[in-house]
């Protein structure tokens, strides 16, 4: 049962990334990522790790795809479909997803579990979906499952403070850069005329005369 | 579902297991409660609303179908199901019926979490609040895809100056709950509930009651409510990103609205006002619990009458602020909620930290702590306030009068603004002369 | 398993989609349909649109999308800390104030540097 869940959410999650990639209207592309994230989020769920699947819907479906589509909003080409992601970038972008489903496999075949370093197949069967088996440490898991925020909390707070601390600087990098950002496309400045891309929006509203 | 007592005194198992019971329980949540009960509901929610507009303004509001109008919903289902739907000639066809659904699922799905009375929510998963945020973000990128998807420069417009609302009220929203938590200990709705019923409803702790004015403002701005209905200024934008919605597809949108009101009626009732419970500081009706089914169900009765009261009186309040408020300008809107609430937010986080330790730590409620916090904390609160408050009003005034004020700063500079394109030169334009002039 | 819980969050999203179409479905059966290019024309005034409504929008949205963005984040290690706080204790609330006052940081640099200014 729980395998043939994992299988209609993974296959409907490489629908949604072939979706992502062959689409050829940029909203779209977008919408197909969220729609991935969210068959992520549900993957998480089978696992367990409610929390987990929680926050990839908060911040995956409810904020990057918001800020997906804000980015898609200030490019020339947002009218649909005229956004030409073929040509020239269609070889470094495949380079690119290449290195990165190279390093995340490597990343996920050298993983160390709690029960120490396994093959593939024994990683597999590990976070078995019965609560049945894995007498060992069972209370444990149980109170990770019942209470994940504070157990996540509490992790955060004592083994990993100082990687908090740097999530933080980071978010904080991150939003200086983006202000930095916005402040470089350095409109006129008010003693100068507005050029003339400005006083005349480009599709105005229907004129009424 | 558990229905007995168990050991804790309001919250029930976090685990189900996948019963025969449970399928029946789930089924009648499903059958009743979201396909029957809660669309009755809001669509009561709409005959009141209308009802008490018409008071406000001096009518009596709809009285023709029915004995005082109550026939009026039903008559409304029925124009929309016989209204040809209208789809624009250009719309993104399949994004423009995807939109509404979206927006509905949402409203939707945060009910799942929502204890209206011991035992009686559908489900208390360990990270409730969590989720009940989570699906409920999903709604802007409906109303995004709403207004992408039409065609129509006022729906577009409106679509970004909605999302942009949305997100943004989002935080001082979210931020806003974290008090409760961090008092209750846990994100599970009836674990927050029944916290409440042991140190009294958290709107009467001072970092509580800011806390909760925060919320509910963001809430109202989160369901487009007025004075934030800038999405569907309807005499500048016609109505936003549902321009182009007819029939029962607007119907969907309407439905999802009034569903999100009743959403945050119930939530901040839950989080903030002590559920069901009638009395402030005491656990009045769930002392009586004692395992007979009579009793459970005499509790509940008053619980559940008591949240509905409670949930009534938030609804009525927000239609008397939209009977009262004018509309907020689009940059005094972003500003309220980045300058003004995060700030406070971020303030009363840390207060609340301090109440947590002067009255909630030591266990149980005793009247000398409970004093000297609500001094403490009441005057920090207090405090706070009036320094974001202040240090806003140094801020603006050390700037030019009419600095975020576009007409007047684009005249200045010799731009003419025709009537027509104003709106849109200025919600589009990247280099419109007078952003970033001072 | 707690994951069962979200079995009924799959129903109810079924339902939910379920709730939403089949008003539509009804709708396509009763309602008249009667396209005129009138009809299929946008809604925007009296006379023919013109121009295109997906245009390039300012530069502002953006910036609230990523403050959004990062401050969303911020709440996703704001519920654990919270959730946990009442078995922590003093250090934890040092910690949080300085991770807030970081984000703060943040926050206020956009305000100076007047990004937040609307027009």
């Amino acid at each position: 049962m729980a395998r043939l869940v994992f299988l209609l959410i993974a296959g409907l999650g490489l629908l949604a990334a072939l979706g992502t990639i062959l689409s050829r209207d940029l909203v779209r592309a977008a919408l197909y990522l969220a729609a991935f994230f969210f068959c992520v989020a549900c993957l998480f769920v089978t696992l367990e790790a409610e929390f987990l699947a929680v926050v990839q819907v908060l911040i995956y479906v409810g904020a990057v795809a918001i800020l997906l589509m804000f980015g898609i909003m200030l490019t020339r080409d947002a009218a649909g479909g005229s956004a030409d992601l073929s040509g020239a970038w269609r070889v470094p972008g495949l380079l690119a997803g290449l290195c990165v489903f190279v390093v995340l496999a490597f990343g996920i075949h050298n993983a160390v579990s709690p029960s120490g370093k396994g093959p593939w197949s024994g990683i597999v069967a590990r976070p078995a979906l019965e609560p049945s088996d894995g007498v060992a440490w069972k209370a444990e898991r149980v109170r990770a499952i019942d209470d994940m925020p504070r157990v996540v909390g509490e992790q955060f707070m004592t083994r990993y403070a100082l990687t908090f601390e740097l999530a933080g600087l980071l978010l904080t990098a991150a939003l200086v850069g983006a202000v930095v950002l916005v402040r470089e496309d350095s409109p006129p400045t008010p003693d100068e005329p507005a050029d003339a891309a400005s006083t005349e929006p480009e599709p105005a509203v229907a004129a009424t005369r | 579902m558990d229905l007995s007592p168990g050991s804790a005194l309001i919250a029930q198992a976090h685990r189900v297991d996948l019963t025969w019971n449970t399928a029946i329980v789930w089924a009648l949540w499903l059958v009743v409660g979201f396909v029957g009960i809660f669309p009755g509901i809001v669509a009561y929610m709409v005959w009141l609303e209308r009802k008490a507009a018409g008071r406000f303004q001096d009518r009596v509001g709809p009285n023709r179908v029915g004995p005082f109008g109550l026939l009026q919903p039903i008559a409304d289902a029925v124009k929309l199901i016989v209204k040809e739907n209208i789809v624009p000639r250009h719309a993104d066809g399949l994004l423009h019926l995807l939109a509404p659904v979206l927006v509905l699922v949402s409203a939707f799905l945060s009910l799942a979490v929502v204890p209206f009375a011991v035992g009686l929510m559908p489900i208390d998963p360990p990270s409730g609040l969590l989720y009940l945020i989570a699906v409920s973000s999903i709604s802007p990128l409906g109303i995004f895809l709403a207004g992408w998807s039409s065609r129509n420069k006022y729906s577009l417009i409106g679509a970004m100056r909605a999302v942009a609302q949305l997100v943004s009220y989002e935080i001082p929203q979210v931020l806003a709950t974290i008090p409760v938590v961090l008092w209750a200990g846990s994100l599970s709705l009836a674990t927050i509930f029944e916290h409440q019923a042991r140190f009294g409803w958290n709107v009467f702790a001072p970092p509580g009651l800011l806390a909760f004015a925060i919320f509910a403002i963001a809430g109202a701005a989160e369901v487009n409510r007025a004075p934030f209905d800038i999405p569907e200024a309807e005499s500048e934008i016609i109505a936003g990103y549902h321009t182009e919605y007819a029939g029962m597809r607007f119907g969907l949108f309407f439905l999802a609205e009034y569903l999100g009101v009743f959403v945050i009626a119930c939530v901040t009732t839950v989080l903030f006002l002590g559920g069901g419970m009638p009395l402030p500081f005491s656990p009045f009706p769930t002392n009586l619990i004692d395992g007979s089914i009579r009793r459970y169900v005499l509790v509940d009765a008053i619980l559940l009458a008591v949240f509905l009261f409670k949930v009534l009186l938030f609804v009525l309040a927000m239609y008397w602020v939209r009977a009262t408020l004018p509309r907020l300008r689009v940059d005094r809107l972003m500003n309220f909620a980045w300058k003004y609430l995060v700030p406070l937010c971020l303030l009363d986080i840390l207060l609340a930290a301090l109440w947590f330790e002067i009255v909630v730590r030591p266990g149980r409620v005793s009247a000398g702590r409970w004093t000297a916090g609500m001094v403490v904390t009441g005057l920090l609160v207090w405090a706070s306030v009036r320094f974001v408050f202040w240090v806003n009003r140094k801020l603006a005034a050390a700037g030019p009068i009419d600095a975020d004020w576009p007409v007047v700063g684009a005249a200045r500079e010799g731009v003419e603004t025709d009537e027509g394109g104003g709106i849109i030169a200025r919600e589009v334009g990247t280099t419109w002369p007078g952003l970033y002039s001072s | 398993m707690v994951a069962y819980n979200y079995v009924f969050v799959g129903l109810l999203l079924l339902t939910a989609v379920g709730f939403a179409l089949a008003p539509l479905a009804l709708v396509a059966l009763v309602a008249p349909r009667k396209p005129s290019p009138t009809k299929g024309d946008a809604y925007e005034c009296g006379v023919r649109a013109r121009g295109d409504a997906w245009v390039r929008f300012r530069i502002q949205y953006y910036v609230y999308a990523i403050m959004f963005v990062v401050f969303d984040v911020e709440t996703v290690f704001l519920y654990p800390w919270a959730a946990a706080y009442g078995a922590l204790g003093v250090f934890a609330l040092v910690e949080m104030t300085v991770f807030l006052a970081l984000l703060f940081a943040g926050l206020a640099y956009a305000w100076a540097k007047g990004v937040m200014r609307w027009t």
